[in-house]
């Protein structure tokens, strides 16, 4: 059984992690980031293609931590299949060993490095979790039986910082009702705000795993803050980071996310490391923030 | 309406063969109000393309005012009688409307040669006189009584029918910030409307059968038939 499903269904703290594919044919780097968090996580997100960026896919990098005893939370987008793929893609990952689904819809293509492909979006990401509930159910979307059904442990995304917030809890109670099992959040930098949407949500009775983007740069923040929906770095945090000298931005980066990590801990039920590549930092803020 | 807007000169003369004689062929309903195919950009046509040395040996764009290109009868009618002496000598056409347009020419001349004026690029709303934009994609499943009348298959980028993306930022489109996020709109349209739980409510994935290509409807009495590969779907108006 999903060791996280196991953690969370009885109300322990959880840390998961993530790893991108690369863009190539060789997986060893990955592989390698995903052993950094072998003994920090209980399960490791596999991004899909991750910003609409070809890579090698999530499903084939899943299977391989799976080969290595290593949990994966396969994440599953609908910009790039419609219900007969993703359908299929989700009884490959039980074939495989995957438990943990993370329903998505996915970065547009507009975004990523092949502008000129069709958008598929056959399902969003509520149908896509209530087709992978219906599954489990022993059917398919067009009510047809399966000759044996798998068990997934279902979730989904949140963004707290979204401005207005209301349709985002809106569209996270259908989520719920699709069958997500637990949500992991955009990245969170003030804990006051994810505080006040914690409130809002609490009522749901769901586990709720924060996501923490290591930050690297006061650039980085600019640029997020900048060009990414619902995420928002106060200026004190720039400060300490556009303070530090270039040669200590990787204790700073520590320092920062294992603060963050104790401010949200006791809102929540995880939190979600994305480390970007600073993989190595990991072991170093699980251990500066008691989170494990 | 079908928005078109009209190809460049270079690429239109690019279909051409030497000497080719083209008829040039409007539309006094959508083509005229996207300034693509009416009367003054067909007659300017002829005129552009005659400057830069292709025979052009008439153009029309079929009467009466307002009439559509893709009223087969009357297209028929006009090309073959009022423009017959100029039609016949023509090698080919070049439509200046949308690709019903381009179809129901090729009926009218029963099966003459033709050329793209134009690329057909959306059904949209005339806002004003000159900007048109889309409301709807022709998807063949309405669902916008539970999204306060505004389309989400249109008026999203990914088409999302359950709510918006974590990707809009200021109300904005995470694909393009000048646009506004579709459901945005649809929160603050529903909220102000006092009707917000409709956004509650699953919908279920589209019947994309509705949406195959190429469908057909056919009228007869008090009945209208929509063929799809969805099957063939009958409405009576007689209750």
């Amino acid at each position: 059984m999903s060791k996280l499903r196991e953690k969370l269904e009885s109300g322990k703290f959880v840390v998961t992690g993530e790893i991108g594919p690369p863009k190539g044919a060789n997986i060893d780097v990955c592989l390698h980031d995903a052993e950094i968090l072998r003994d920090y996580t209980t399960a490791i997100n596999v991004t899909d293609l991750q910003s609409a960026v070809l890579r090698i896919g999530s499903l084939a990098v899943s299977s391989k931590l799976v080969e290595r005893h290593l949990e994966p939370i396969y994440q599953l987008t609908c910009r790039d299949r419609n219900r007969l793929a993703l359908q299929s893609d989700l009884l490959s990952a039980w074939a495989l060993g995957i438990e943990n689904v993370l329903c998505l819809t996915g970065d547009h293509p507009i975004m990523g490095d092949h502008t000129e492909a069709k958008p598929v979006y056959d399902f969003d990401s509520v149908q896509l979790l209530k087709a992978a509930s219906t599954l489990n159910q022993g059917h398919d979307v067009s009510g047809h039986e399966l000759d044996s059904s798998p068990g997934f442990f279902l979730g989904a995304v949140v963004t707290p910082g979204a401005e207005p917030l209301e349709p985002q809890i809106i569209k996270m109670k259908k989520k719920i009702e699709a069958g997500a099992k637990f949500f992991q959040t955009q990245a969170i930098y003030e804990p006051d705000k994810f505080e006040s949407f914690i409130k809002q949500v609490e009522r749901f009775n769901v586990p709720v795993i924060a996501g923490i983007v290591i930050l690297k740069s006061a650039a980085m923040a600019r640029f997020m803050n900048d060009n990414v929906a619902g995420i928002t770095v106060p200026e004190n945090i720039i400060g300490e980071m556009s303070e530090t000298p270039k040669e200590d931005r990787k204790k700073k980066a520590v320092e920062i996310t294992a603060r963050i990590i104790r401010q949200v801990r006791p809102l929540c039920q995880g939190v979600h490391i994305m480390p970007l590549g600073w993989d190595e930092l990991v072991p170093d803020i699980i251990k500066e923030s008691e989170a494990q | 309406m079908h928005a078109t807007i009209q190809k460049p000169i270079d690429e239109i003369i690019g279909y051409l063969e030497p000497g080719e004689k083209v008829f040039i062929v409007g539309c006094d309903n959508c083509a005229a109000k996207c300034h693509s195919g009416g009367e003054p950009e067909t007659e300017e046509m002829a005129e552009r393309l005659k400057k830069k040395g292709v025979n052009v040996v008439g153009w029309c764009v079929p009467q009466p005012k307002g009439i559509s290109l893709c009223k087969l009868s009357n297209t028929k009618k006009v090309l073959q009688e009022e423009y017959g002496e100029e039609t016949k000598q023509a090698d080919s056409f070049l439509i200046l409307a949308c690709g019903q347009g381009i179809h129901t020419v090729m009926d009218a001349t029963d099966g003459e040669m033709v050329h793209p004026g134009c690329d057909t690029i959306f059904g949209g709303e005339t806002v004003t006189d000159d900007f048109i934009t889309e409301f709807c994609s022709l998807c063949g499943d309405c669902i916008v009584e539970d999204t306060g009348g505004l389309c989400p298959v249109t008026l999203c980028a990914k088409s999302l029918l359950n709510g918006p993306c974590g990707g809009a930022k200021d109300g904005k489109c995470e694909v393009d910030r000048t646009r506004d996020c579709g459901w945005q709109l649809i929160y603050d349209r529903l909220k102000a409307l006092g009707k917000l739980d409709k956004m509650e409510k699953y919908v279920p994935p589209k019947n994309n059968s509705r949406w195959s290509r190429p469908r057909s409807l056919t009228m007869a009495g008090k009945e209208a038939t929509f063929r799809s590969l969805a099957g063939d779907c009958t409405i009576s108006r007689q209750d």
